[in-house]
């Protein structure tokens, strides 16, 4: 029969969801296999990590909840401090033009996140299960693992799925150490990030709200690290986008819809360090420059159109990735442009703990109907760090947590294709996602385990 | 054997609901998105439940009517909720016909009516059969098996895992049902729902007995088996009538 519009509804939500949903679920397959007999919480627990996380306060679990609290609102603060510092002088950096030194800047941190972090996190699985692998081959192994990853992230002519799995991978490691933090720390730190979040992007003078509009009126790629949810079926694109807003609006363009997120991490995070970072999530709709990014390829065919079709862009955009920053601009586009597409991010800053933010272009949303949406791994990070440390406590609590805040994302998605413009992605979410942390472990689980231990069910 | 019995465990519980959700609705965003939302919807309802229930817990485990005003009240919860479903569904149902006419494309067929409430059905029991049976699955995965003492001739999570399927088919089809007979005024479909669901989740009530899971989950079945023949007759006298 021919096909319903159900076929193409919601692409771009589930095209966000699913990796995001992935990471989520690693992340707490890794916490649950390696916590019983972890290898870093072994000596950690003689002497903890030490990280820019937990600077001021090393939380003890016999110390009182009045001083566990007050440790680990220092450490928040501080962490976020060091965070907005980090990214401001990633900004002052960017509007300078020192996008070379950030280029490389971020290829390193990729780099030493790879190859450092999750070497460690590969040795502690290797000794977890014991398997046999001799130490020649694990080090080219994890090199040619590392050097991939840094050249899929970051160079041109990958496939986008590599690039994707890549970023995925990387947000996963990031999140398993996280996770390493004490309990206090880290719900009050993805609160205190969140906040921040919200502060970065939306208001006046924020840094990351700054570097949007910056990147889009030099026409260039964010410098961050994003993921980018590229439409698999590009010409359905235009519909879906569309739809989206429809269904948002109730009623509206049809074409209008166009979302994007974008997000920086930059966070860096050596070992010793855990990391600091900052996040900037956005989303820059590439409208207004962001477009360009595709530069190489994809820009010819962008800034002619501006009409929906923009299939064609699309196709484009694939190929393409160079990364130069400087592109040139042309920015006139904006309306023209549909970064959906914008396979590269070609710049990352960093990664880090990242933020992101979504942000759609106002101008254009008429025109373009595709659309990508693009979040940055600093979201990815800490939805992990969340629901990883849900995992801690009990499954009951992951699936909440994880509906929690796949339903936080979907309202930061509808939100987006209302608002058009960069949003951050992490206060929904991660206030949803608290929430039902503590409304399950206090509310439910008594319940359920109370109801259900006496085989009554409804 | 222990990994293996989880996994087993798990998917007893979930193997059907995995089955049709690899099938059908895998294939299609929208009723992922829909499933989802089912889900969160549930567990919203669940968590009000408990937070109303939350001040007389722990309840007594040798007097068995208060397990029955429990069960009552949260039966006519979500049952409340489904009408509310119902409502929210209609208004979607405008706005994807509006948008289906923009785009030129056919309005809803009956099948994606169906399919969108198999979705929203699908969600209730898959958050049924998450919270209710694998949340409490951890343990099984060790190297120990526990039982109750009211049924001790299998292991609690087998029971529970036995009894989350149970309810995974009913909760799925009697959202078919029920959607169908809101859109058909259909009053035997409409009350049809709330009194499987009501007497299904009594029937645990039987469980209280001593061995008496021997006697509720074959009747538990018994419902199990009811709504997936009213719903298939129902499905397949739409689709033959149109």
């Amino acid at each position: 029969m021919e096909s319903s519009i159900l076929d193409s509804i919601g692409g771009e939500i589930i095209g966000v969801m699913s990796p995001v949903s992935i990471c989520m679920f690693l992340v707490v397959l890794l916490v649950y296999a390696l916590s019983p007999s972890n290898p870093f919480s072994a000596p950690a627990s003689s002497a903890p990590i030490r990280t820019a996380a937990n600077l001021v306060y090393v939380e003890n679990p016999s110390d009182s909840v009045g001083q566990k609290l007050e440790g680990a609102l220092l450490n928040a603060l501080v962490f976020v401090v060091l965070i907005a510092l980090v990214t401001f002088l990633l900004v002052v950096l960017y509007y300078y033009k020192f996008t070379r030194f950030l280029k490389y800047y971020m290829n390193f941190s990729a780099f030493s996140v790879l190859a450092t972090m999750g070497g460690s996190i590969f040795l502690s699985i290797i000794q977890h299960f014991s398997i046999p692998v001799d130490s020649i081959t694990c080090f080219l192994l994890l090199l040619n693992f590392t050097v991939v990853g840094v050249l899929s992230v970051f160079g041109g002519g990958i496939p986008i799925f590599l690039r994707q799995c890549y970023m995925v991978c990387l947000g996963i490691i990031v999140a398993v150490w996280f996770s390493k933090l004490p309990e206090w720390t880290t719900w009050v730190l993805l609160v205190a990030l969140a906040v921040y979040d919200l502060v970065a992007v939306l208001a006046p003078g924020g840094p990351l709200k700054i570097l949007v509009e910056l990147a889009s009126s030099r026409d260039e790629e964010l410098p961050a690290l994003i993921y980018e949810a590229r439409p698999i079926a590009p010409q359905s694109g235009g519909d879906r986008g569309s739809s989206l807003g429809l269904l948002v609006a109730g009623v509206s363009d049809s074409g209008s819809v166009e979302m994007q997120s974008v997000s920086r991490d930059n966070p860096r995070r050596n070992e010793t360090a855990s990391n600091h970072g900052d996040d900037g999530i956005r989303s820059s709709r590439s409208d207004e420059g962001g477009n360009s990014r595709d530069e190489g390829e994809t820009s010819p065919l962008v800034s002619n159109f501006r009409d929906r079709d923009s299939s064609s862009s699309r196709s484009s955009e694939f190929s393409v990735v160079n990364i130069t920053p400087n592109r040139g601009g042309q920015f006139g586009n904006r309306e023209s442009e549909i970064e959906e597409e914008m396979s590269p991010l070609v710049e990352m800053l960093a990664l880090g703990s990242g933020r992101e933010r979504e942000r759609r272009d106002d101008g254009e949303n008429d025109r373009s109907s595709g659309r990508g949406i693009r979040l940055g791994l600093g979201d990815f990070v800490f939805y992990s760090v969340l629901v990883g440390r849900a995992a801690m406590y009990d499954l009951m609590t992951v699936y909440a947590c994880y509906l929690a805040i796949v339903s936080g994302l979907g309202c930061t998605l509808i939100l987006l294709s209302v608002r058009r413009r960069a949003l951050p992605a992490l206060p929904i979410s991660i206030t949803l996602g608290v929430m039902f942390y503590f409304l399950t472990r206090l509310l439910m689980e008594p319940f359920v385990v109370g109801v259900a231990t006496n085989l009554m069910m409804f | 054997m222990t990994v293996e019995a989880g996994i087993g465990y798990a998917l007893i519980a979930l193997g059907p609901s995995l089955a049709l959700f690899v099938s059908v609705v895998s294939k299609k965003p929208f009723l992922i998105l829909t499933l989802l939302s089912s889900t969160l919807l549930w567990l919203i309802s669940l968590i009000v439940l408990s937070g109303i229930w939350r001040a007389f817990l722990p309840l007594k485990s040798t007097i068995w009517w208060p397990y029955a005003i429990l069960i009552i009240t949260s039966v006519g919860l979500q049952e409340g909720l489904r009408i509310f479903l119902w409502r929210a569904y209609k208004r979607l149902e405008d706005v994807l016909d509006a948008f289906a006419e923009r785009v030129s494309k056919p309005r809803l067929f009956l099948t994606d009516k169906m399919q969108i409430a198999l979705a929203g059905g699908l969600g209730h029991g898959v958050a049924h059969a998450v919270f209710f049976c694998l949340s409490l699955l951890t343990p099984a995965f060790g190297p120990a098996t526990f039982f109750i003492d009211r049924c001790s001739k299998m292991p609690f999570f087998l029971v529970s895992a036995l009894i989350a399927l149970a309810f995974g088919t009913i909760h799925t089809f009697s959202m078919v049902i029920a959607f169908n007979g809101y859109a058909e005024q259909n009053k035997v479909d409409q009350v049809f729902v709330p009194v499987v669901h009501m007497v299904a989740a009594l029937m645990t009530l039987v469980n209280f007995a001593l061995e008496g899971c021997l006697v509720g989950i074959p009747l538990l079945y018994v419902m199990a088996i009811l709504t997936l023949m009213h719903c298939g007759r129902m499905v397949w006298r739409r689709l033959t009538e149109n």
